[in-house]
C-alpha cells in the first residue's frame, strides 16, 4: 500500500487548518487551551489510533472530559460558585459605599483560586460554542441525560444549569452588552447625520464648543465691554491725530530755529545714542556672542523688552573673566565646545589670522607693474584719489605777495589780474 | 456669472471679460495659495457649485465662524469659500448692502463686511461699515489652531485697520484722516458721542465724579445699530 502522503518525509508535521482532520491522543490527556495547536503538530500518521466517535478534537476532548466528571457534584459546584460571586459582588459594592477597608488577602486568594477555574472553564466552553456555531448542523455532544424522579425533581429548587446553559447565559449577556454599544454608536451617527455634520465638518466638533458665541447672554456686560472697545477705538484714533500734531510742530520748530541751533540738538542727539551704544555691556575678552536670531518677531511690549535686553558682558556660572588664568586648551570662546568630539584647535578668529588686520591680500596685478610705465599712461585710479591729476596735482599754495598788488599800484582794475597763479614746480 | 462645470475659466487670468474690481479680476484679491486651497476643497467642490446670490445666503445662514486657513493642511474656512464664492459672482451693491444690513445673521453680516472691504471705494467703505462698529455682538473665529472669540465690532475695526484679515491681504485703504484731510470724509462721531462728550469735559474740569455707574445702567439697546440716546444723566443724584 502507497504511503498516505506524498511526501517524501512522513515525519514532518502536518500543518494546521480548522476543521483538519486530526487524530491527537495528546488532546485527551491534558486540559490546556494549547492542545489545538499541540495536536496538530504532534501527529504520529505511523502509529495507527482508535478512531473517536466524533472527529473534531475539541469534542473529543470534551467527550473525554466528560466521561470524568460528575454531572451533579459540578451542578452543585458551579451553583455554589455562582452563589458565592454574587455574595461577594454584594460585598464589594457595601464595601465600597462604607468605605471599609477590609482583608484584601483573604478576597484576593478566593477571587483567584475562583478565576481561575472558571476562567479555564469558561474558555473551554467558548471554544465549543464558537465551533459550534459555526456548523451549520450542530454536532455536539449532549451530556446524557440523568433520569431525576419526580420527588428529586421538586427538591431542585436552585436552577442549575450545565456548562453549556451557563456558557450560553454569558454568551447571550455579552452580546446583550455588544448590541447596546453598537445601538449607542449608531445613534450618534445617525443624531450626527441629522444635524447636518458633513465630512469636511470633522475636525471642528470638539474644539468648537470652548467658544460661545450666543448672544444676550448677558446684555449688560456686553454692552460694557463694547463700550470698553469703544473707547479704546477712540483713544488710539486721537493718539494718533496728536502725535501727526506733535511731529508737524516739531518740524515747524526745527524749521524756525537757526542753523547753528539744529546742529546743536543734532549733536546732543547724537551724543546720546552713544551713550546708549556705550552703556550697553562690553563683550568680554573671548566672550561668546549671544545672537537673537534672525527670525524672532515683536509681539507685545513684554516679549520686545525681552527680546531687546542687553546680555553682553554679563557672566553665567562658571565664567572665566580672565581667561589667560586659564590652561591654553580651554581658551576659546565657545565654552560648550569643550570635551566634544570634532573639537580643533582653533580658539578665535584674530589669532588664527596669519595677515594683517584689514588687509585682504587683493592684489591688483596690473597696477604692480605701472611704475614703469610712463606718467602719462598710468591708470587713473590713484591719482584721482589722492587729490588731482594734472594741474591740479598740488595744492593751490599761498598768494605770493607783489607789489604791483596793492591798491594804489593798480592802474586798471577792469584787466583781469593774472598773477595769482604760483606755479612751484617742486 | 456662468456656473460652469469647470471654473478654470474664472481663475484663468486670459480673457477674463466679467467684472472688474480694482483693474482686474476679482478673484485674484486672494492670493494664490489660498486661491488653490480653497479650489481644492470638499466644501468649495460640494456646496459652493452653481450658488447664485440667493442661494448663497442658504450657506451663509449655516455659517458658524469666520477665518482664514486652518490646520496643518491649511484648510479654508466656510467663511473663506463663501466669500470667494461672493467675488466671483460679484453681485450688485444693493443685495450687498441687504446682506450687510440684515440684523438677523450675524456671520452674513461679517461676510458682506468683508467683501465690501476687499471691492470697494475707501469712501464708500468707511461710510458703510462704520456704523457697524456699535454691534457688539459675539463671533467665533477660526486660527490656526483653536477658535477664539471676538466681536462684529472688533471684526470690522480688524478691516478697517489691519493689512490681513482672514488669510488675505487688504487692499491698501488710505488712512481716515487722510481723507479726512481731503474733504471726503467727516470726521467720525462714535455712538459714544454724548457721553464722550461728559467725559472730556469732566476730564477737563477736573472733576473727581465718577459717571460710570450711569454709563452702563442706561444702555438697554439691544445688539445693533446704537444710535445715541437720550438718557437721565443723574449725577447730581448723590447718595442720601
Amino acid at each position: 500500500m502507497p504511503p498516505k502522503r506524498m511526501t517524501a518525509n512522513q515525519d514532518r508535521s502536518h500543518r494546521y487548518y480548522p476543521g483538519k482532520v486530526e487524530y491527537a491522543e495528546d488532546a485527551l490527556s491534558s486540559d490546556s487551551e494549547n492542545s489545538d495547536a499541540e495536536a496538530s503538530s504532534a501527529h504520529q500518521p505511523a502509529k495507527p489510533t482508535l478512531p473517536k466517535a466524533t472527529s473534531f478534537p475539541k469534542d473529543a476532548r470534551l467527550a473525554a472530559n466528560l466521561s470524568k466528571i460528575d454531572l451533579d457534584a459540578r451542578r452543585a459546584q458551579a451553583a455554589a460558585q455562582e452563589a458565592e460571586r454574587l455574595k461577594r459582588e454584594a460585598d464589594a459594592r457595601a464595601k465600597e459605599e462604607e468605605e471599609f477597608v477590609t482583608d484584601d488577602d483573604n478576597d484576593e486568594e478566593d477571587g483567584s483560586g475562583r478565576e481561575q477555574e472558571s476562567g479555564s472553564e469558561e474558555e473551554e466552553e467558548e471554544q465549543e460554542e464558537s465551533t459550534s456555531s459555526e456548523d451549520d448542523v450542530p454536532k455536539r455532544r449532549m451530556p446524557a441525560p440523568k433520569f431525576i424522579s419526580k420527588t428529586n425533581r421538586k427538591q431542585c429548587s436552585v436552577p442549575v444549569f450545565s456548562e453549556e446553559e451557563l456558557a450560553a447565559q454569558e454568551d447571550a449577556r455579552r452580546k446583550e452588552r455588544a448590541d447596546e454599544m453598537l445601538q449607542l454608536q449608531l445613534e450618534k451617527q445617525a443624531a450626527a447625520k441629522a444635524a447636518g455634520k458633513k465630512d469636511w465638518d470633522d475636525d471642528e466638533e470638539g474644539l468648537a464648543d470652548e467658544v460661545d458665541d450666543a448672544d444676550d447672554v448677558d446684555p449688560e456686560e456686553e454692552r460694557a465691554l463694547w463700550k470698553i472697545r469703544e473707547l479704546l477705538r477712540i483713544k488710539r484714533d486721537r493718539d494718533a491725530i496728536e502725535s501727526a500734531e506733535k511731529e508737524r510742530e516739531e518740524i515747524e520748530r526745527r524749521r524756525n530755529l537757526s542753523k547753528e541751533e539744529r546742529d546743536a540738538e543734532d549733536r546732543e542727539y547724537i551724543d546720546t545714542q552713544k551713550e546708549e551704544h556705550e552703556g550697553k555691556g562690553k563683550m568680554g575678552h573671548m566672550q561668546k556672542y549671544f545672537h537673537r536670531g534672525a527670525y524672532t518677531f515683536d509681539a507685545d511690549d513684554e516679549t520686545k523688552q525681552l527680546l531687546n535686553r542687553d546680555i553682553m558682558g554679563s557672566r553665567f556660572q562658571d565664567d572665566a573673566r580672565d581667561k589667560s588664568m586659564l590652561p591654553s586648551a580651554l581658551q576659546i570662546r565657545d565654552m560648550t565646545k569643550i570635551g566634544k568630539k570634532g573639537r580643533t584647535r582653533y580658539r578665535d578668529m584674530k589669532s588664527e589670522d596669519t595677515g594683517r588686520w584689514g588687509d585682504l591680500g587683493v592684489r591688483d596685478r596690473r597696477k604692480d607693474g605701472e611704475y614703469k610705465l610712463d606718467e602719462r599712461f598710468r591708470s587713473d585710479g590713484d591719482a584721482e584719489r589722492a587729490g588731482g591729476t594734472g594741474a591740479n596735482a598740488y595744492a593751490v599754495g599761498e598768494r605770493r605777495k607783489r607789489v604791483d598788488d596793492s591798491r594804489d599800484g593798480r592802474r586798471d582794475d577792469k584787466r583781469p589780474n593774472l598773477h595769482y597763479v604760483y606755479y612751484d614746480p617742486a | 456669472m456662468a456656473h460652469q462645470a469647470d471654473e478654470k475659466r474664472m481663475l484663468d487670468d486670459r480673457g477674463y471679460t466679467g467684472t472688474l474690481i480694482r483693474g482686474a479680476n476679482p478673484l485674484l484679491l486672494f492670493e494664490k495659495p489660498v486661491r488653490d486651497r480653497i479650489v481644492e476643497s470638499m466644501y468649495w467642490k460640494e456646496q459652493c457649485f452653481g450658488l447664485n446670490a440667493a442661494t448663497l445666503c442658504d450657506r451663509a445662514v449655516e455659517l458658524e465662524n469666520i477665518g482664514g486657513i486652518y490646520g496643518a493642511a491649511q484648510k479654508p474656512s466656510k467663511f473663506l469659500c463663501l466669500a470667494f464664492k461672493l467675488l466671483q459672482l460679484t453681485p450688485e451693491r444693493d443685495i450687498v448692502l441687504h446682506y450687510l444690513r440684515q440684523q438677523e445673521w450675524k456671520y452674513l453680516r461679517a461676510l458682506a463686511a468683508f467683501y465690501i472691504r476687499l471691492c470697494w471705494q475707501p469712501k464708500e467703505i468707511f461710510e458703510t461699515l462704520e456704523p457697524f462698529l456699535a454691534d457688539y455682538r459675539k463671533l467665533k473665529r477660526r486660527a490656526r489652531e483653536g477658535f477664539a472669540l471676538t466681536y462684529v465690532d472688533q471684526f470690522v475695526d480688524d478691516l478697517l485697520t489691519k493689512d490681513r484679515v482672514c488669510a488675505t491681504s487688504l487692499w491698501k485703504l488710505p488712512p481716515r484722516t487722510q481723507l479726512e484731510d481731503l474733504d471726503v470724509l467727516e470726521p467720525r462721531i462714535s455712538p459714544l458721542g454724548e457721553e464722550l462728550e461728559d467725559i472730556d469735559a469732566d476730564r477737563q474740569d477736573g472733576r473727581t465724579e465718577d459717571d460710570s455707574g450711569s454709563d452702563v445702567e442706561v444702555l438697554d439697546d439691544g445688539h445693533g445699530l446704537g444710535n445715541g440716546h437720550d438718557h437721565d444723566n443723574d449725577t447730581d443724584v448723590d447718595g442720601d
